[in-house]
Order: structure tokens, then C-alpha cells, then sequence
């Protein structure tokens, strides 16, 4: 317990005993959802349905109703499907890394977070499938015997997404249900209809949290820890892939996969930031969801802001550096040629706004954060942008110089997507426990065995020797004491 | 008394700047050892490099590549060593204080290995093509258009000029967190401890930029044509992992042999050096792995000579032992949670890793010269001699000194920490 460090281990605010946890958070999925929670979910669903119907109208008129052209084969629905890639990733390194790392604090955020994950990997799916232009063969993409003995092409990059993409979207799933079997059972526990305390025992598989069950999940739950956080990196280094493994220049760059990583890191954490300002404000958790939680994460936005424009000014370097015209013409042209607008965008928004986040005050403000969280945002939904159309639309061959100019069905769609993606937010937060109540309990002070000890070695009687002997018992034992801050809690 | 910086020798302030605190040191943490900890690999280092000298005279171009591959070797080592101890103030790690002072000491590395790199100006003509006046003559037939063109940044003047700027910079970073740590062993003002973690906030950006910069300008440029963005994370990569297994290998030689630091670092500990080297292991393989595979597919000959140098003759032999042995056997060693957990089994990693990051770097530098593979033996000796020198200074300033930071505010509870 270091001294000036009150957040340190102090991720509950408001003195709250385990079971006022357990009250704030199953509420809200036991309630009667209130009228805002209609007209929200009004709104998103237009937009789901904006989304399915210009998806019908894409699919039977033909792709040309898209922006694409002919230099400009790769679009929106591309740089839309990066943009939503990215924004999922958060969810993952919140869930597994952190919990790797041993960051306590993820636990308020990583059932959010994880949600989002999910919604942002259904969300970014369906732009593959539709951009291609046949999509009832789509399925050639799978390695399936046939009767043509045709096999897809593995050396492709787009084939390496069909399986990251999926495989994430599969262990994120598990991953997610996993840590929601105890908060399911807590639910059921609680439910009073029949056909809810029904449905509820199906899907928390049994649990009734013994010691047994207990040492099983945790295992599970470091090992699938351990697995996703090798697949999160390398989902969207291969999203990164499809365009490196290219010749084209401002496509063709090595750092390409760990500056993805970093650039899905920073956009995603924006957007769990932009959720969870408005849900512990709208649900009352702000004592779960505190300010030091938002701060950590504006931290790692502004660390992995701060590699994404290492990365722009690498990149810059590197095609001056080259002496490759090709190269060095492409990052001319990013900076000021027709689509300088965009590069400006994304530089404004990406490098020098969240810089903002070095100052504590600002770091700490949540009109401040909610603003730059979107600014982010838009910033690296830019980036993708930048990427894609301007190294395309101006290449080796001046002749084939083009423009390229969204359509309404561009706009639409990308508008849809969220759309989808808020419809499945808000389902979420009615239907399912939005924190982790069994995680957070387990960083509650009242969890720690001494919590209750005020003398003796800090161990319950009969507990013999510390498992480590310290070698300054004194030291020790001055920790422990100000471990157990004699706080009033309602037991 | 700490406060007072000895400016009486400049040769002692490259070695420790700070006067010896041994005696505020509380019994758990004083060092014990004799003077042999740090004068057996100082003498061995410098007969190394007195037998090395007579290879300068037999072929001086074997011997700046071998040099500048050894000297590579600790100042990556080092650079790591400050991103590994700048991550741990930043995060408020706990667990790590137990071997935050044997990290801080690793840091301390800047000034002496800038004299140490003093015999590779004599050797910039060889090491560095760019240096040659004729490629830059239009009437003469090394002309060469490229490297014309890069000239505005490759050139000597310019060049010195930022390889001074980043010795700076690391010096005051390494010099700040070095120092601040020691007065805390003697004061334990709450205020070092923001000091610690403010220059650790602002020096995180500045250590990247500069690492990565560094990377270009010294490695990087020994085959000036060719480029790549992704070469300074490659560098890091590397020497961070490299930074961890020095940390464990030095804690666990101090604790073996030494006996000291007894019930004060604890298999717990070990299991988390153990991780951050798995880790660091999986991170190299994929920046080393994209690095490649995006040159491959790409197939642009400029870029793929590079690795065409690496993948024929004798070289091939080296790559494919870098992924055996730099990932695979490591990673499958270091896989299950036993041997992370194992003094044993640490010792031989860390050993193992530490040859394994000379080897990766040998395998960059050497093949500029070298068309056939294998080794001369002034790259071993050169390597060693340098790393010898380089390991004196480190036992030395770690035996004047309380072996882990005494009135670190987290000490508490690294020394209960438990990882289950």
C-alpha cells in the first residue's frame, strides 16, 4: 500500500458490501426496461433495418451501386470492416491481457467490453460477405471437398480473415460465456418466474460455485486468457496482411501488423469509452465504473495513440528513406493531394488530440473524454480511409489515376452498422449482466482473507506459516496492516 | 551523502555515478561479495579484447563487424533493460521491485558503452558503404543515384550528431531512474517516487523515437539500400527480451552463488521473469516473422535482397537456427508454468536467450561481409570481451548498493507476492 495511492487496490467506491453489488448489477436485467431504453432501442433497430434493406438492394442490384470504381476496387465496405475489426479488439485485451497483466481493475469493464467485442466482430463480418460481388458462392471460401476437387487458395490474405476473423469471433464467444456462467447462476438464483429461472438454469450449465467448480473455472478462464491473446494480435495483423502482402506503395510496409494492433487498441478502447461514460451514468454504476477506471483507460489510449503516430511519421521516414518515387509519391500525395482532407483528419484526430490525455485534469474530466473518445474514433475510421483509398486511387500508372466518391448506399450501410451494432449493445444491457459481479467481488477488499484480522500473523488460526517466508517480517507485517484499513462496511 | 555525485574520476562516473550507499543497505539487502564478482569478467573482458586487438591488425574489417555485432548486443541489451524498468514505474508493477535495483543497474550502461564504441569510428569507412565520397560523384563510376539520395540523411556529420543526441537522451533517462532509486534507499521521499514515474511517462516516447532511429542509423545503414519501417521493433523485440534474461540471470546468480537475496526474490518472481521472456520470445518471432513474410510475398527486389543474403550459402544454416532455437525451442520450453518456476531450468533460459540475442544480432550484421556464413573467431571474442567489460561495470555498481530499493513504497508487497 504505497503512500499518496488511495485508487491503489480501491476499485469499489461507496463502501458497498458484495451484495449491494449483486443488487446494482442484476437490476437493471430484472426491471421492467424504462421508456428510454425503448426509444434507444427504436432508434438502433432503424438502423438494423436500414441496414438489412440496403444490403438486399446491394445483393440484387450488384455492387456498382457502391462508390467503388475501377483503381478503387477496395471501398467503404472494406475500410468499414477494418474500422469494426478494430473496435473489437479492445474488448479482447481488456478481457485477456489485462487479466494476464493481473490488472484488477479490468473487472468493472470486461463484461462490456466483451460484449462489445462480440457485436463489433458481427458487425464487421457482414462486410466481407457483402462486398463480394457473388455472394451465394461465398462458401468456395471454405475449405470444403467438392464435387469440382476445388480448393480455396491459402496463400491469400483474405482467406487467412474467413479463419481469424471467425476463430475470434468463436473464442471471443467462449471466452464471454465462460466468465458469465457464475453471474448467470446469480440471476437464476434470484429470478422469480418459472419460465426465467428456466431459461436462466439452461444457460448457467448447473453452476452452484463450489470449490470444485471454482479451481476448474479459473483454469479455463487463464487458458482461454492465454489463447485469445496470441489470436487477438494475429486477427488483426492479418487484417493488416491484406493489404502489406500487396506491392502497392503506402500499402506494401512491414510495420503494418503491430501498428494494426496498436491502431485496433486505440480505436477500440475509444469506444469503450464512449459506451461506458453513458452506461454508468445512465445505470447508476459509477461506483464500480470509477473515475480512476476511465483514467487507466485513457492512459492506454494515449500510449497506443502515441505508437499509432510513431508509426504515421516511421512511415513517412521510411518512404523518403527508400528513395523508391512510387513510395515517396504516395505519401506526397496522402498529405496533399485530393484527399489531403481526410490525412488531416486522421492526423488531427489520431496524433495531436489525444495528447490532451497527458494532463491529468483533462485525463480525469468525462465531457473531455467522451469528446476526444470520439474524435478517436472518427479519427481512425479515417485512417482506414486514408489507407485504402489513397494509396489506390493514384498508383504506378497515371492512367489509371481515379477518384473515388461514396454513394448514399455507402453512407447508409455504414450508418446501419451501427445501427446493428447498438441494437445488439442494448440487448445486452437489459438481458445480461453488464459487470462481472463475480470478478469484482473477488477484488473487493471484504474477499481478502485478512480482510478481518487485525492481529496475529495475518493468517487464520491454524493457517501455521506463510506459504513464503519474507525476509523482513516487520516490513510484512506493516503491509498487511495497511491492507486492512478498518473500513465500516455494511456486511 | 548519496546526493553527492563523485566527479572526482571521469572513469568512475561512467562505472557508477552515485557514491557507494552499501552502508545504509538493511541486512537483507547488502551485499556480501568479494571483489572477484566483478574483476574475473572485467580482466577476461579485457584480454578478450587485447587478443581481438591483433585481429584488427590480421583483417580490420572482420573485426569492426564482429565489434560492432558485440557492441550492438549490449547496447540493445541495455535500451530493453530501460523499456522493461520504464513499462514497471508506469504500470505501478509490485511485483517487480524485487528486481527493479538489479534493472536500474543494467541501465547505468549508456556512458560506458559510448566509449566503448569509440573503436567503431575508426572502422565507419568499412562498416558504413554510404561513407564513400565516390557514390556521390555524377563522373565517377561508383556513382550511385540512390544513396545520392539519401544523403541529406546519411552523412557523417549528421550522423554523429544524432547518434550524440540519443546517448544523450538515454543517459538522462537512465540517469534519473538510476539516481532517484539510490536516494530513495537513503530517503524515502514520497515525492522520487512521482519523479520516477513522471520521467518514466515523458521518457517512454522519447526512448521509442530514439531506439527506433537508432536502429536505422546503426544497424540498419550497413546495407544502406535497403529499408524497412518495421527494423526498430525488430531492435526492440530483441533486446528487451534479451534485458529480462540478464535481469533473471544476474538475480539468480546472485542468489545461487552469491547466497544473497534469499526469501526476497521467490520462485513467484521467477515465474513472472519466466512469462515476460515467453512473451518476448512469441513478440520477437512476430515482428522477425512479419518482417520477412511481407518481404517474401512482396517479392520487390530491393527488398528482398536483404533477406536474399541471409537465405543462401552459410546463412541459411544461421536463419534457420534462429527459428529453431531464438523461438521455437524457447517458446516450448518456456510454455508450461514448472520451468518458468524452476531456478534450474531459468538459469539455462536465460543463458540460453542472452547467446541466442547476440547470435540474431550477428546474423544482421555479419552477413554485409560475409557471403559464406559461419564464424571468425573475433566474433566470439569481440562479443565476449565487450560483454565481459560490460558485466564488470554491472557487478560493480550493483555491490555498492542495496540489492533492491529498500524504501520503495510497492516493496511490501512484491515481497508477498504470490502468482496463484
Amino acid at each position: 500500500m504505497g503512500e499518496g495511492e488511495p485508487d491503489r487496490d480501491r476499485l469499489v467506491r461507496g463502501h458497498l458490501s458484495f451484495h449491494d453489488v449483486t443488487e446494482m448489477v442484476s437490476r437493471h436485467a430484472e426491471k421492467k426496461a424504462p421508456m428510454a431504453w425503448y426509444v434507444a432501442f427504436a432508434v438502433a433497430f432503424s438502423g438494423t433495418l436500414l441496414l438489412l434493406a440496403l444490403f438486399a438492394y446491394v445483393v440484387w442490384n450488384g455492387i456498382g451501386v457502391w462508390g467503388n470504381n475501377q483503381p478503387v476496387g477496395w471501398g467503404w465496405p472494406i475500410v468499414n470492416f477494418v474500422f469494426w475489426v478494430g473496435i473489437g479488439h479492445a474488448g479482447t485485451l481488456i478481457s485477456a491481457i489485462l487479466y494476464l497483466f493481473r490488472q484488477h481493475w479490468r473487472t468493472a469493464i470486461n463484461r462490456a467490453a466483451e460484449a462489445m467485442t462480440l457485436f463489433a466482430v458481427v458487425c464487421a463480418l457482414i462486410w466481407p460477405t457483402f462486398h463480394v460481388g457473388r455472394l451465394w458462392a461465398i462458401y468456395w471460401t471454405l475449405p470444403i471437398p467438392n464435387q469440382m476437387a476445388m480448393w480455396p487458395q491459402f496463400k491469400s490474405p483474405l482467406l487467412w480473415d474467413v479463419f481469424a476473423v471467425s476463430s475470434y469471433f468463436i473464442v471471443s464467444l467462449l471466452f464471454w460465456y465462460v466468465g458469465l456462467v457464475p453471474d448467470l447462476a446469480t440471476l437464476r438464483d434470484r429470478a422469480k418466474n418459472f419460465w426465467r429461472q428456466r431459461i436462466l438454469a439452461f444457460f448457467s450449465l448447473g453452476w452452484t460455485g463450489s470449490n470444485r467448480h471454482w479451481r476448474n473455472y479459473e483454469k479455463a478462464y487463464l487458458l482461454l486468457a492465454g489463447l485469445a491473446t496470441p489470436l487477438v494480435l494475429s486477427v488483426h495483423s492479418v487484417v493488416s496482411f491484406d493489404f502489406a502482402v500487396s506491392v502497392l506503395p503506402g500499402w506494401h510496409t512491414t510495420i503494418f501488423p503491430p501498428y494494426f494492433v496498436a491502431g485496433a487498441i486505440f480505436s477500440g478502447f475509444a469506444m469503450v469509452v464512449t459506451l461506458m461514460v453513458i452506461t454508468r451514468e445512465v445505470y447508476g454504476l459509477k461506483n464500480l465504473i470509477t473515475i480512476d477506471h476511465l483514467e487507466k483507460m485513457n492512459i492506454i489510449i494515449l500510449v497506443t495513440g502515441s505508437i499509432v503516430g510513431f508509426a504515421y511519421i516511421t512511415e513517412f521516414f521510411m518512404a523518403w528513406y527508400s528513395q523508391v518515387e512510387y513510395e515517396q509519391y504516395a505519401f506526397l500525395n496522402r498529405a496533399f493531394g485530393p484527399y489531403a482532407w481526410a490525412y488531416w483528419i486522421m492526423m488531427t484526430c489520431n496524433l495531436i488530440t489525444p495528447q490532451l490525455f497527458w494532463f491529468k485534469r483533462l485525463r480525469r474530466s468525462v465531457p473531455v473524454m467522451f469528446a476526444l473518445s470520439i474524435v478517436v474514433n472518427i479519427g481512425m475510421w479515417f485512417e482506414r480511409f486514408v489507407i485504402t483509398i489513397t494509396s489506390l486511387h493514384r498508383d504506378f500508372l497515371p492512367s489509371s489515376w481515379g477518384y473515388f466518391t461514396a454513394t448514399w448506399v455507402d453512407i447508409g450501410t455504414l450508418v446501419g452498422s451501427f445501427g446493428l451494432f447498438l441494437t445488439l449493445f442494448l440487448l445486452f444491457l437489459r438481458f445480461v449482466p453488464m459487470v462481472a459481479m463475480s470478478e469484482v467481488k473477488g477484488v473487493m477488499p471484504q474477499a481478502d482473507p485478512h480482510f478481518h484480522e487485525h492481529e496475529g500473523n495475518g493468517h487464520v488460526e491454524g493457517d501455521g506459516e506463510p506459504y513464503i517466508t519474507p525476509a523482513e517480517p516487520a516490513l510484512v507485517k506493516a503491509y498487511r496492516a495497511g491492507g486492512t484499513e478498518d473500513e465500516e462496511t455494511s456486511a | 551523502m548519496a546526493d553527492e555525485i563523485n566527479r572526482s574520476s571521469f572513469l568512475k562516473w561512467l562505472v557508477d555515478p552515485i557514491e557507494s550507499t552499501n552502508d545504509v543497505a538493511k541486512r537483507a539487502y547488502r551485499f556480501v561479495g568479494n571483489r572477484r564478482v566483478w574483476l574475473v569478467p572485467l580482466a577476461l573482458g579485457i584480454a578478450l579484447l587485447t587478443v581481438s586487438a591483433l585481429g584488427l591488425v590480421q583483417s580490420p574489417e572482420d573485426f569492426f563487424f564482429a565489434y560492432l555485432a558485440g557492441w550492438s548486443f549490449l547496447l540493445t541489451t541495455a535500451l530493453g533493460g530501460l523499456f522493461f524498468l520504464i513499462f514497471n514505474h508506469i504500470t505501478r508493477a509490485s511485483w517487480s521491485v524485487v528486481v527493479n535495483r538489479i534493472n536500474e543497474t543494467l541501465v547505468w550502461a549508456f556512458p560506458l558503452l559510448l566509449v566503448l564504441g569509440v573503436p567503431l569510428l575508426f572502422g565507419m569507412h568499412d562498416l558504413y558503404h554510404w561513407t564513400h565520397e565516390a557514390l556521390y560523384d555524377p563522373s565517377s563510376p561508383q556513382y550511385d543515384e540512390v544513396l545520392a539520395g539519401k544523403r541529406a540523411y546519411l552523412n557523417v556529420p549528421f550522423w554523429s550528431v544524432r547518434i550524440i543526441v540519443y546517448f544523450a537522451a538515454w543517459t538522462l533517462l537512465s540517469y534519473r531512474l538510476y539516481t532517484f532509486s539510490l536516494r530513495q534507499d537513503v530517503d524515502p521521499d514520497p515525492e522520487l517516487q512521482k519523479k520516477l514515474r513522471s520521467t518514466s511517462a515523458w521518457g517512454l516516447p522519447l526512448l521509442a523515437v530514439t531506439t527506433a532511429f537508432a536502429s536505422y542509423d546503426i544497424l540498419m545503414s550497413t546495407d544502406p539500400h535497403w529499408f524497412s519501417t518495421i527494423f526498430g521493433v525488430y531492435f526492440f523485440a530483441g533486446g528487451t527480451l534479451c534485458a529480462v534474461a540478464v535481469i533473471s540471470l544476474v538475480t539468480l546468480l546472485l542468489q545461487r552463488t552469491g547466497g544473497l537475496l534469499q526469501n526476497v526474490v521467490t520462485p513467484e518472481h521467477y515465474h513472472d521473469l519466466g512469462k515476460y521472456l515467453f512473451g518476448f520470445v512469441i513478440f520477437w518471432a512476430y515482428i522477425a516473422f512479419s518482417q520477412y513474410m511481407l518481404y517474401w510475398y512482396g517479392g520487390i527486389p530491393e527488398e528482398t535482397v536483404w533477406f536474399q543474403h541471409r537465405l543462401r550459402g552459410g546463412w541459411a544454416w544461421h536463419s534457420a537456427v534462429l527459428v529453431l532455437f531464438h523461438f521455437l525451442v524457447p517458446f516450448l520450453i518456456l510454455l508450461p508454468q514448472i520451468t518458468k518456476r524452476s531456478t534450474v531450468v531459468m538459469s539455462i533460459m536465460s543463458v540460453w536467450i542472452i547467446g541466442m540475442h547476440w547470435f540474431d544480432l550477428h546474423w544482421i550484421v555479419l552477413p554485409v561481409i560475409r557471403d559464406g556464413g559461419g564464424f571468425h573467431w573475433l566474433d566470439i571474442t569481440c562479443w565476449l570481451g565487450l560483454t565481459g567489460i560490460f558485466a564488470g561495470a554491472l557487478m560493480y555498481r550493483l555491490g555498492r548498493h542495496p540489492l533492491v530499493p529498500q524504501n520503495h513504497p510497492y516493496l511490501g508487497e512484491s515481497l508477498q507476492f504470490e502468482n496463484m
